[in-house]
């Protein structure tokens, strides 16, 4: 699947929430997409989804079987888990959602209405709706947002295995999830630029360091990173500031 | 496609917003048809009840297409393989609401709303002014749909104007311009329902083909 200068706008005149995207997913990679809120991450999912077409440039070579697992499941419909997970298998062509409903720990709440559920059950039910057809590109919008701890520790096993049999993950994620993952790229959404960087290393939260000793680091780069840099620690919990501007 | 024009009309039966189409179909019928009507009245009874129901299939219609929320008409679209499936899924499973309520309709004036037995033309001119009913329902409801217009209020208003400019403008001389629903019930009352069926027809098809591109149009670029 290939992003060729890709932009987009919500109308006409408005700025560009996405400027100039260019890049290219080959299967098996698990991407982790970081950004501030409004940076134009949700808009860059739902263009790798297909809901938005690019302004300009292109998407090709989508792969035919998508799955779309958004930030927020709407429960405001008239059914039971099942009913609804037995529906969603009707339109993927009767795709199995048992064994995925079980891997999440959702035996629980198939009987239970949709209105009725808490935000991570509601949260799980989207997540196998998007897991049960099988997708070649697979794109979870903030997944690890409410989910129990169980939940949370399969998922990064669900996107390897996905990966594992030729699909492509893209995971937008605050948490950290996906840390430690072998391989993971990792995008990150700066004022509607996409930028590629390695994967950060596994880095304990600064709310779960319980040493209570800090200390300070300094780093050096060009100064037109400065920006998003500074935006990526403060984004992962870190007091960073500018010191001094050299050369 | 189909599996998920069923799952729109399950939602639709499910959350009971059927009832509200229902109820006013049959306070409509049982108004219309409150007394038969006498025997050689069969065309005009036939096109005014298909005329009437206009307005309550593009109600019941509307009310299909916006029970989904907005969040799951894009899980929708990604699950059935893109937004023009999507689209087409909606319209199916709003048409058959519709012609269903149409057929009701027709069956009940059937019944209880005339005399004598229609002649087969008549008869034949009644069945197509309900699907051609239907299929105006379909297109005046998918273009007052929230996915169209989110205010639920210009909504409302754009669906009882887009009928009421309906009949005003098939009353006139530009009868063409629009689905011509006053001209089907002037050609009923005259007799000549059957013999100006075919281009009634071609003209009401039209234009119904036509909301419904148009709806499809807008769909495609509201992202």
């Amino acid at each position: 699947m290939r992003l060729s200068k890709v932009s987009f706008r919500y109308r006409r005149r408005d700025p560009l929430v996405i400027e100039d995207a260019d890049t290219h997913l080959a299967p098996g990679d698990v991407i982790e997409l970081t950004g501030a809120n409004g940076a134009g991450k949700s808009t860059l999912l739902r263009l790798l989804v297909g809901l938005a077409e690019p302004t300009t440039g292109t998407i090709t070579d989508r792969p035919r079987v998508v799955g779309f697992a958004p930030d927020r499941f709407p429960t405001g419909q008239p059914f039971t888990v099942t009913a609804y997970l037995r529906h969603a298998s009707r339109v993927r062509g009767g795709a199995r959602w048992e064994p995925w409903a079980e891997r999440l720990t959702m035996g629980h709440l198939l009987g239970t209405p949709l209105g009725d559920l808490s935000k991570g059950s509601a949260h799980k039910v989207g997540l196998v709706q998007a897991l049960m057809a099988e997708p070649g590109l697979l794109i979870m919008d903030e997944p690890f947002a409410g989910l129990d701890a169980d939940t949370r520790e399969a998922l990064p096993a669900i996107a390897t295995e996905v990966a594992g049999r030729g699909g492509i993950v893209v995971v937008s994620d605050h948490q950290g999830g996906l840390r430690g993952l072998p391989g993971l790229r990792h995008w990150s959404m700066v004022d509607g630029h996409l930028k590629e960087g390695t994967a950060a290393p596994v880095v304990s939260s600064p709310e779960t360091d319980t040493t209570g000793a800090e200390t300070t680091v300094a780093v050096t780069l060009p100064a037109g990173d400065l920006p998003r840099f500074l935006a990526r620690m403060r984004e992962e919990g870190y007091r960073a500031r500018e010191i001094e501007e050299t050369g | 496609m189909i599996a998920l024009a069923v799952f729109r009309v399950a939602a639709y039966v499910r959350s009971h917003r059927v009832f509200q189409a229902l109820l006013l179909t049959l306070a409509m019928l049982a108004i219309v048809h409150g007394s038969r009507a006498p025997r050689g009245e069969e065309a005009a009874v036939l096109t005014d009840g298909a005329v009437l129901l206009v307005p309550i299939l593009a109600w019941a219609a509307r009310s299909l297409l916006d029970t989904e929320p907005d969040r799951q008409r894009e899980m929708s679209a990604v699950q059935v393989g893109g937004r023009g499936r999507e689209v087409a899924a909606g319209l199916l499973a709003a048409f058959a609401s519709c012609a269903v309520f149409a057929g009701l309709g027709l069956v009940w004036a059937l019944l209880l709303g005339i005399t004598g037995s229609p002649s087969p033309d008549v008869l034949g001119a009644g069945v197509a002014l309900h699907v051609v009913s239907a299929l105006t329902g379909t297109a005046l409801g998918a273009l007052t749909s929230r996915a169209v217009l989110p205010s639920p209020a210009v909504s409302i208003m754009v669906l009882l104007l887009g009928y009421l400019v309906m009949l005003l403008l098939s009353a006139s001389s530009l009868y063409w311009l629009t689905v011509p629903l006053i001209s089907w019930m002037k050609a009923a009352n005259a007799g000549e329902l059957a013999a100006r069926l075919p281009q009634l027809a071609a003209i009401s098809l039209a234009w119904c083909l036509a909301g419904l591109a148009a709806y499809a149009l807008l769909r495609r670029r509201r992202t």
